[in-house]
């Protein structure tokens, strides 16, 4: 009985911390993976996927076409994963594609992942 | 005895009037509310992004130096090229994407009125940001341009020492615009300030930090 009263307590006591110290960093909600897509990548990979955004012309390598069924089928769905989540460098790649890991779950870059594959009509080379 | 009081009763009341006439600067900031938000917290998703008129001014005081405030008030100048949300101003051809016009701050105050806005702005602070952090001084440009252009790529979506992506504000006078120790808050955790602002959060070290804040501080 007396655990039941203190954890109850504690359960309030955290949510009002919680509350208390959210402050300006309040954690952000989960996002579609096309409203992901449109506000962090469309602005170098382009609106169509094809790498044409209003920042590709700027960039020293490309933007990947995401609409290339070749190119896109030749990494797999764990290598696209890792390059969103911690950049090109980590997949031996320009430093021009960054990290998002700070910007997206990692449940979102599944997402995203799925999303990718629609727009290239491809599957992921395995391994 | 009483008339002498009375003078100079009148007298404090006609010293007063000037103080009574200057602007009232949140009178006047509070009209630039159609467009900018001036109450916190952030909005947290990205639909309520998408909405976004104009930039947040909640924190102003953090953010901005006061005398390019002053300046920027009565003639406004093009901060962020694809406007204040990229994504609202794209405009397809084919498979490529260009900018489309978008809509520019409509701040033209008079030399007075904006004196007075920008010292109410400057009132606008972030109790928790850091203060004292940036250490702006001496510094290797060689050392800041090599981790700003090759290392960390800020020129793929801002604009510096004339080249660079669109879809973020452009250094251009940037060091005149910003606080230095906001702009280390800022690089150090962009979602702190806006949950899901299109810029990448960077594991940087104090070091990496002052290199950064230094090169922005630079750019007058
Ligand atoms: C600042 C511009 C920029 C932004 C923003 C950006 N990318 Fe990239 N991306 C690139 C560049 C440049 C490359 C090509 C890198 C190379 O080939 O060396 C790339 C490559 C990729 C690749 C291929 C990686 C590989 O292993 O070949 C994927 C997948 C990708 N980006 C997905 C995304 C997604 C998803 C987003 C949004 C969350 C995004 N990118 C945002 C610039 C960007
Ligand atoms: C019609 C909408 C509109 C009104 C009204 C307006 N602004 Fe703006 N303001 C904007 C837009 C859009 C921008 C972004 C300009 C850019 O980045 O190029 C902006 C930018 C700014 C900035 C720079 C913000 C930053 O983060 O760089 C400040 C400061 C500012 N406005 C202050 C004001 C003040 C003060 C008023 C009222 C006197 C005002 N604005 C009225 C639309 C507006």
């Amino acid at each position: 009985m007396k655990t039941i009263v203190i954890s109850r307590f504690s359960a309030v006591f955290f949510a009002a911390a919680l509350f208390l110290t959210g402050g300006m960093a309040v954690s952000a909600s989960a996002e579609t993976a096309a409203e992901n897509y449109s506000l962090y990548c469309v602005q170098c990979h382009g609106t169509a996927g094809t790498g044409k955004g209003i920042n590709a012309p700027f960039l020293a390598v490309a933007p990947r076409n995401h609409s290339d069924a070749k190119a896109m089928g030749e990494l797999s769905d764990a290598n696209v994963a890792l390059a969103i989540k911690e950049g090109g460098s980590a997949v031996g790649k320009s430093t021009q594609m960054p990290s998002w890991k700070h910007n997206l779950t990692d449940a979102e870059i599944t997402d995203i992942v799925a999303h990718l594959r629609k727009m290239c009509k491809c599957t992921g080379a395995a391994k | 005895m009483i008339k002498r009081g009375i003078t100079v009763f009148a007298l404090a009341l006609l010293l007063a009037v000037p103080a009574a006439f200057a602007a009232d600067g949140g009178a006047i900031v509070k009209k630039c509310g159609s467009c900018h938000k001036l109450t916190g917290p952030a909005v947290k998703t990205i639909a309520e992004v998408k909405a976004r008129k104009a930039p947040d001014l909640f924190y102003a005081g953090s953010k901005f130096n006061k005398d390019w405030l002053v300046g920027f008030l009565q003639n406004p100048t093009v901060i962020r090229p694809a406007g204040t949300v990229y994504a609202n101003h794209i405009k397809t051809t084919g498979d490529t994407d260009t900018v489309a016009p978008a809509p520019k701050c409509e701040s033209k105050l008079s030399a007075g009125d904006a004196a007075a806005a920008a010292d109410y702005l400057m009132t606008l602070k972030d109790a928790k940001m850091k203060t004292g952090v940036a250490k702006v001084g001496e510094f290797s440009k060689a050392k800041a341009k090599m981790l700003i252009i090759k290392t960390e790529a800020c020129n793929g979506c801002h604009s510096i020492e004339g080249n660079g992506g669109l879809s973020c504000p452009t250094w251009e006078g940037i060091g005149k615009r910003l606080n230095p120790d906001w702009v280390y808050s800022f690089v150090q955790d962009p979602q702190y300030w806006d949950p899901k602002v299109w810029m990448g959060k960077r594991e940087l070290d104090d070091a990496s930090m002052q290199l950064i804040v230094n090169y922005i501080a630079s750019q007058k």
